[in-house]
């Protein structure tokens, strides 16, 4: 039982409040784009009706939509081959840059002798590595494989060498008065120390990723995304095209959210909230 | 009481950064010898030479000329049987309190449960209980250095070397943890150099305090202080406490680190405003 005066007062306002604010959140964050989207698709569709244009011009959104929900297992096929040359490329890339990173940072005489070549093959646009690729894999998704780790490779790389370099060298005090070794000081120190730099270029590089495996895939692929969009314009084909291209949005988005849910497994530190 | 530390013995002590004309002079030469279980403090003013000393007797820098002998050996690499806390706490900020502690668990490859219970006794002995799973950047200033003790102590080793250890905190928090200090030390008895450039800290807690000169640093007065322990807080209860006071000051102002000459003219002498 409440007091006597209770029932005039809100019961709990903090949560009702609470309520009205996930709302709102949900509201801005889903409702408002979606219906933004909605809106536009329905102005593009009644537009397209309108002045009655040819669909191997601008298909309707109803034309592709539907596209998509017929084709479903053709685009599912090609997303998940898409998605595995991310995954392999990228991983490769991130897997060679980072140590080869510290190597630059720990040995002067490497960064000296190394990257201006590196910066050399930064520079350089990757795609046009592609013919030379097909003359020594033939078309084939190694060659989008290849491509997408020269595509991601080189952001981590920098980044990760920022990250190294800005270890606090006093941290070796510590680590060496205890004794660590070179590979504790990585493992335990350099790589988590560096961390938030390299997924910064992790975060550039997957979308760097997703650029070019589209790309390579378009001149040196036989499955993919990329190859079903060129294979459809060959037969002008406009709705699997559209289709494509909005299968390629939402696989670019799952690779983003994938990144972020990694980031916070990899730095809880950097999402812990409350400072004292 | 048993004596749990270990000895420093260090001969013509001096260190020489770079060479040639650009040459700095940064130390020395001095003798110093700490005995085991001694409480010892070093102080002097900023740029003396007094961390170079620390890193000197930590075996983290060569020293240019002299020796040091740990425990009657020659020391010719880093020391690891030692906890060392610097005036930067340097944590690790990816690392909660507790595993910054248990870093010394994880590279040291000691025995994880008993390693653990020495520092959840710390973390109650220091004050730090309920701020294990907190990260650094969620701790105030006095208990990310409290962290940092703990993990100087956590392995349980028989010297400490502090170098300005509670310089970055406010007044209030540097006496509480001062105290805390010495009776964590009444404890275990560690052998302690103790860097500082206060007064009240090195009389507060030394069995005996060397003054340093100004750059290139070397000890130029050795004072035994001879106060009950444990210490209070307002250490101005001991008439000897000004005793020893007005003796470090007294050097300082010898050694030309202090100017307390009158330097007022005598015609402008009431610039705060005479008294009526």
């Amino acid at each position: 039982m409440t007091s006597t005066a209770a029932p005039l007062v809100e019961p709990s306002p903090t949560r009702w409040s609470k309520g009205r604010r996930i709302v709102a959140a949900v509201l801005s964050a889903v409702a408002t784009p979606l219906l933004a989207v909605g809106v536009l698709l329905l102005a593009w569709e009644g537009a397209a009706r309108f002045f009655d244009v040819p669909v191997w011009l601008l298909p309707k959104p109803s034309d592709f939509l539907v596209r998509i929900v017929v084709d479903w297992q053709l685009l599912a096929q090609n997303a998940a081959a898409t998605s595995l040359t991310i995954l392999m490329g990228f991983a490769i890339g991130v897997l060679v840059a980072v140590p080869l990173a510290l190597a630059l940072v720990v040995v002067p005489a490497l960064e000296r002798g190394l990257y201006p070549v590196i910066v050399f093959l930064n520079v350089m646009p990757k795609t046009v590595i592609g013919p030379i690729l097909i003359v020594w894999f033939g078309i084939s998704p190694m060659v989008s494989v290849l491509i997408v780790f020269l595509m991601c490779f080189f952001p981590v790389l920098v980044d990760a060498m920022s990250g190294f370099r800005a270890v606090d060298p006093r941290l070796h005090h510590i680590t060496r008065s205890m004794g660590a070794s070179g590979w504790q000081t990585f493992r335990y120190i350099q790589l988590p120390a560096a961390m938030p730099s390299i997924y910064a270029g992790m975060r550039i590089g997957i979308i760097k990723a997703i650029e070019g495996v589209i790309i390579a895939e378009f001149i040196a692929s036989n499955a993919g995304l990329g190859f079903l969009i060129m294979r459809a314009s060959s037969f002008m084909d406009m709705p699997l095209m559209f289709s494509g291209l909005i299968v390629t949005a939402v696989v670019a988005l799952l690779f983003n959210g994938a990144l972020t849910l990694f980031g916070r497994l990899l730095m809880p530190w950097a999402f812990a909230s409350g400072r004292a | 009481m048993k004596v749990a530390g270990s000895s420093i013995s260090a001969r013509g002590l001096t260190k020489v950064y770079g060479a040639g004309p650009s040459a700095f002079h940064a130390l020395g030469p001095i003798d110093l010898d700490v005995a085991a279980g001694e409480f010892v403090s070093l102080i002097g003013p900023s740029g003396c030479g007094k961390s170079t000393t620390m890193l000197l007797v930590s075996g983290l820098e060569p020293p240019t000329a002299g020796d040091v002998v740990i425990d009657g050996r020659p020391l010719t690499k880093p020391l690891s049987d030692v906890g060392i806390v610097f005036q930067d706490h340097l944590l690790l900020e990816f690392r909660n309190a507790m595993d910054n502690v248990m870093l010394q668990q994880q590279i040291r490859g000691l025995d994880k449960a008993t390693t653990a219970m020495t520092a959840a006794a710390l973390f109650e002995r220091l004050g730090l209980s309920g701020a294990e799973q907190r990260y650094p950047s969620q701790l105030s200033g006095g208990m990310r250095q409290r962290v940092s003790i703990a993990r100087a102590l956590v392995h349980q080793p028989p010297m400490l070397l502090m170098d300005e250890p509670f310089g970055a905190l406010d007044a209030i928090t540097r006496t509480q943890i001062r105290h805390d200090l010495e009776l964590l030390w009444l404890e275990t008895r560690k052998t302690v150099l103790f860097i500082t450039h206060s007064i009240e800290e090195a009389i507060g807690l030394s069995d005996r305090v060397l003054v340093m000169s100004k750059s290139p640093g070397t000890i130029v007065e050795e004072i035994a202080i001879n106060l009950p322990r444990p210490r209070p807080a307002h250490l101005g209860e001991y008439p000897e406490f000004s005793q020893y006071s007005k003796r470090i000051y007294e050097i300082f102002e010898r050694l030309g680190i202090y100017n307390f000459s009158d330097t007022r003219t005598s015609s402008g002498g009431s610039m705060l405003g005479a008294p009526q």
